[in-house]
């Protein structure tokens, strides 16, 4: 009954302790070739966080986060999660402390089911072997049960009911974002990390797209960084906004204080001639 | 098995919720809803859902709702609806439903009238058009919430959730066991208990007033004129504002045991509609309208071998309906063929759909095409026509199973006497008529004579005593040459076209009938894409050509059916559909004709001065909140 909605095993479970999400960068520094994608950036990130990174193209903006997330080794600098270094490690060491992502350009598997999709997100946590799940054991049904219920948690808070069962290559563009958002929370993640997940959105779909993303951090506690473009969204939504542009940052601090920042107003509109 | 008619009449003698009560100790354990939650079929059985009304009604006692309050209920289709409504019954409180639908201002206006005490709320969005205008709203003392999404960060003590007001419920009931019973025991069944909104096709929504005794007795008569056993299916797909949707979720469901079935979400009502296989389905005609175009526009993209089938099935069909019709029987190898046809296409077919195990569907509301009966009909559901208005407490008037006639809505329900006046008005008896309209006593003394109601529609009685139609007495149109007409009666022919969504027909004291047509949009959009025709948005869709051909020739096709001097003769596709939301129709679809032909008055002169382009203005909301207008050109179309 919609009366007793709203309870995110995945996210309620996290809290408080297991939510713990400090992550702290410093002094970061990649290049590809000649080209310096980040020039000394350090961040830090706090528990319950809400973290928005903006800056015109190219500005290293997802590389950055390439980097914390461990698709790209910086050359120079740390991170660290949790007090833990974890520069350098492989993605899937990564996603098991705790960080999950979306990605700019959808990477969900086009052939496979809303739910199966979602279901790749639980991978970590599946505890059966080989032998018991050719025979579909009792223990197996049940594992497989407490995973479907929580995806189906996930569908229910993003309003997914009516596509569960369609094929994600049928979908449009911006379910499809929604879909990467169901898996990226499947993982239980302590910091959520959010690659433009508004570009290319019909208003409406933008609209429930920031709602979702508020709920996940205001009702449910969740740290997360946004990198985007819409600058009404951004300015709506963070608490903490980092500027960067040519891979360095440039401002950082609350939106208004953003909004009326010299250096910001020069990077998105040029300087005069 | 169905309930014992002994306990039946029994029933007579009380009040909603003392029925319920009764029902529910002995039905205990059976299945009396379902709601699909997290993907799964919830069942919710007799007992509990007797526990969730009590806790409701004490928890409503906690926050101060007394015998003879007001409590309006702005839910969906949710179970939550069904506890509101009896637990506020319980305490002798008088509920009326909203539509979710309605804009802030009009539930304001509507509250006010009402004197709400308590407004069940559906969700955030519901919510917040209460908030926006709470300083309108003052007598509205406790707004209960159902769904809690997004509700954290309201911290106003007006505001409470269901979930803390079963809680409140739950605690009061500890200190006071008795209470509920008590409170229970002190209605009558003479009191009135509900109020229901009338449609308002012309001016503002009356308040019709039911007395307990009133909704149990058209109850009643559903369950003996059908078939209805305990554990049948009723699925809620209608607005619980709508009075049909009050009798049979209420009234038929508690009184004969059936189960009543919430879909998910209203997206994924096909789905779920052929997971529940509902056994009854009493809704709007636009819904039997969608249904048979979903089916005629699916077969034609199917295979080479299933299209034949299905066109054979089709054509055995319709000679069988045919033959029904006329009242003879069928010839061996109709009989055989039509078994075999039944086993091959019609039962497959209505599985898809969802409707394989209906007894009795039944389309009522206002005015469908007899084609779309002769469709359904053809392929095996047992569709009927019915015919009633709010006042009399819902359809009273439905096809008898076995006597079939497309022009009719047949015979009345059991103790239901229908006669025509003198001046060929409608008029309708039964003990279910209404009260009376809230606070409007001189409307109810015009409407209603010695017992007899006058319904305001024009008809007459055909030789077998089945009930024809013609439309509403105030919509009679006549035109120059002094042929009168319903436009009723072209709007529904016309809507049945697939790539028709709604008409509206003009002609009052002109030389000939011309019409605004509103294209389906979903049909004449995946028609487009089949034609690799480009367009940006409905108004841009609905000016090409080529679409513009395709509806004059669904035009020039229906208006064959049509007697040669009412033919319509001009066509405008309007650039944008009727919205509710633009006041061009009321909250269940019906078309406001006053209020369109006044809006688009230019529109229709251009028409009759025999223009082949006409200018109208739209006005347009962009993001940021500001409305500019723009003036969009539209074009006349000759139909012959």
């Amino acid at each position: 009954m919609r009366a007793f909605r709203g309870e995110l095993h995945v996210l309620n479970e996290a809290q408080p302790a297991a939510g713990q999400a400090e992550l702290r960068v410093e002094d970061l520094f990649l290049s590809f070739g000649g080209l310096m994608a980040l020039n000394e950036v350090s961040l830090e990130v706090k528990t319950g966080e809400f973290l928005s990174i903006i800056g015109p193209n190219g500005a290293g903006k997802t590389s950055l986060l390439n980097c914390i997330t461990g698709f790209y080794r910086p050359q120079k600098g740390k991170i660290f999660f949790n007090g833990e270094e974890i520069t350098g490690l492989p993605p899937h060491e990564i996603t098991k402390r705790g960080i999950s992502r979306t990605f700019q350009n959808i990477e969900l598997f086009p052939h496979l089911s809303v739910i199966e999709n979602i279901l790749l997100g639980r991978h970590l946590y599946w505890r059966y072997g080989f032998f018991p799940a050719c025979v579909f054991s009792p223990s197996v049904k049940k594992e497989e049960a407490k995973h479907r219920r929580i995806v189906e948690e996930i569908i229910d808070f993003l309003e997914m009911q009516p596509i569960r069962k369609k094929l994600v290559g049928s979908l449009p563009y911006g379910m499809r974002k929604r879909v990467e958002l169901a898996r990226a929370l499947a993982l239980e993640p302590k910091l959520l990390i959010l690659d433009e997940p508004f570009a290319g959105m019909v208003f409406e779909e933008k609209a429930d797209m920031v709602r979702f993303v508020k709920e996940i951090n205001k009702r449910f506690g969740l740290t997360v960084i946004l990198v985007e473009h819409d600058m009404g969204v951004v300015m709506s939504i963070s608490e903490r906004i980092i500027v960067l542009n040519f891979g360095e940052k440039v401002a950082e601090g609350p939106p208004e204080f953003i909004k009326n920042h010299p250096e910001v107003i020069k990077a998105y509109l040029g300087e005069e001639a | 098995m169905r309930i014992d008619p002994k306990r039946l009449e029994e029933f007579k003698a009380y009040t909603i919720p003392q029925i319920f009560a009764k029902q529910a100790e002995v039905l205990r354990g059976k299945p009396a809803i379902r709601k699909k939650y997290l993907g799964i079929w919830e069942t919710i059985t007799w007992e509990k859902y007797l526990k969730f009304v009590k806790h409701v009604a004490y928890g409503l006692s906690r926050v101060g709702v007394k015998r003879g309050d007001h409590v309006a209920i702005l839910v969906d289709n949710e179970p939550e609806w069904l506890f509101a409504e009896l637990g506020s019954q319980a305490l002798g409180a008088i509920t009326l439903n909203l539509f979710t639908s309605l804009m802030a201002k009009e539930l304001s206006v509507l509250l006010n009238r009402f004197g709400a005490r308590v407004v069940f709320a559906q969700d955030q969005g519901q919510v917040d058009k209460l908030i926006s205008i709470r300083k309108e709203i003052e007598g509205v003392e406790k707004v209960v919430y159902v769904d809690p999404t997004g509700m954290s960060y309201y911290s106003d003590p007006w505001l409470i959730s269901f979930r803390d007001l079963l809680d409140l419920g739950r605690e009061a009931e500890e200190k006071d066991p008795g209470f509920f019973e008590r409170e229970l025991s002190q209605g009558r069944k003479e009191d009135v208990n509900l109020m229901v909104m009338t449609s308002g096709t012309s001016g503002l929504p009356k308040f019709v007033m039911f007395a307990h005794q009133n909704i149990v007795d058209m109850a009643l008569k559903w369950i003996e004129s059908s078939p209805i056993e305990i554990g049948d299916n009723w699925i809620s797909i209608t607005p619980s504002a709508w009075i049909m949707e009050q009798i049979w979720g209420i009234g038929v469901s508690i009184l004969s045991g059936m189960v009543m079935n919430f879909p998910e979400m209203p997206e994924t009502l096909a789905e779920d509609c052929r997971e529940i296989g509902p056994s009854f389905i009493l809704t709007l005609p636009r819904f039997w309208e969608e249904l048979a175009s979903r089916i005629k526009v699916k077969m034609q993209d199917a295979g080479a071998l299933k299209k034949w089938f299905y066109d054979l099935g089709l054509k055995i069909g319709e000679t069988c309906f045919k033959r029904e019709l006329e009242e003879l029987s069928l010839p061996f190898h109709l009989r055989f063929l039509k078994k075999l046809f039944a086993l091959l296409v019609y039962n497959p077919l209505l599985d898809r759909v969802g409707c394989s195990r209906i007894k009795q569907a039944i389309t009522a509301g206002h005015p469908i095409s007899p084609e779309v009966i002769r469709f359904l009909r053809s392929i095996g559901l047992n569709l009927k026509q019915g015919y009633g208005l709010t006042e009399a407490g819902g359809v009273f008037q439905v096809h008898p199973d076995g006597e079939i006639k497309l022009e009719t809505v047949g015979k009345p329900l059991p103790r239901t006497e229908v006669k025509i006046s003198e001046d060929n008005e409608i008029l309708v008896s039964t003990p279910s008529l209404f009260v009376g309209y809230y606070q409007d006593e001189e409307t109810r003394r015009k409407v209603l004579e010695n017992g007899w109601l006058r319904t305001g529609d024009v008809g007459y009685l055909d030789e077998e005593g089945h009930l024809v139609v013609i439309g509403r007495k105030e919509e009679i149109m006549r035109l120059r040459g002094g042929e009168s007409f319903s436009p009723d009666f072209i709007e529904a022919r016309l809507k049945v076209s697939p790539y028709i969504k709604e008409a509206v027909v003009f002609g009052d004291g002109k030389d000939y009938v011309t019409g605004f047509i509103c294209l389906d949009f979903v049909n004449v959009r995946s028609w487009a894409e089949a034609r690799m025709i480009p367009y940006t948005t409905y108004s841009d869709l609905s000016q090409q050509p080529i679409v513009q051909d395709l509806i004059l020739g669904e035009v020039r096709r229906i208006n064959e059916q049509i007697p040669l001097p009412i033919r319509v003769k001009k066509i405008i596709l309007l650039h944008k559909m009727l919205d509710p939301d633009d006041e061009e129709l009321t909250r269940t679809g019906k078309v406001k004709r006053k209020f369109v032909s006044e809006k688009y008055k230019d529109l229709v002169e251009d028409m009759y001065e025999g223009k082949t382009e006409s200018q109208v203005k739209d006005t347009v909301v962009y993001r940021d909140g500001h409305i500019s207008t723009i003036f969009r050109k539209v074009k006349i179309l000759d139909v012959e």
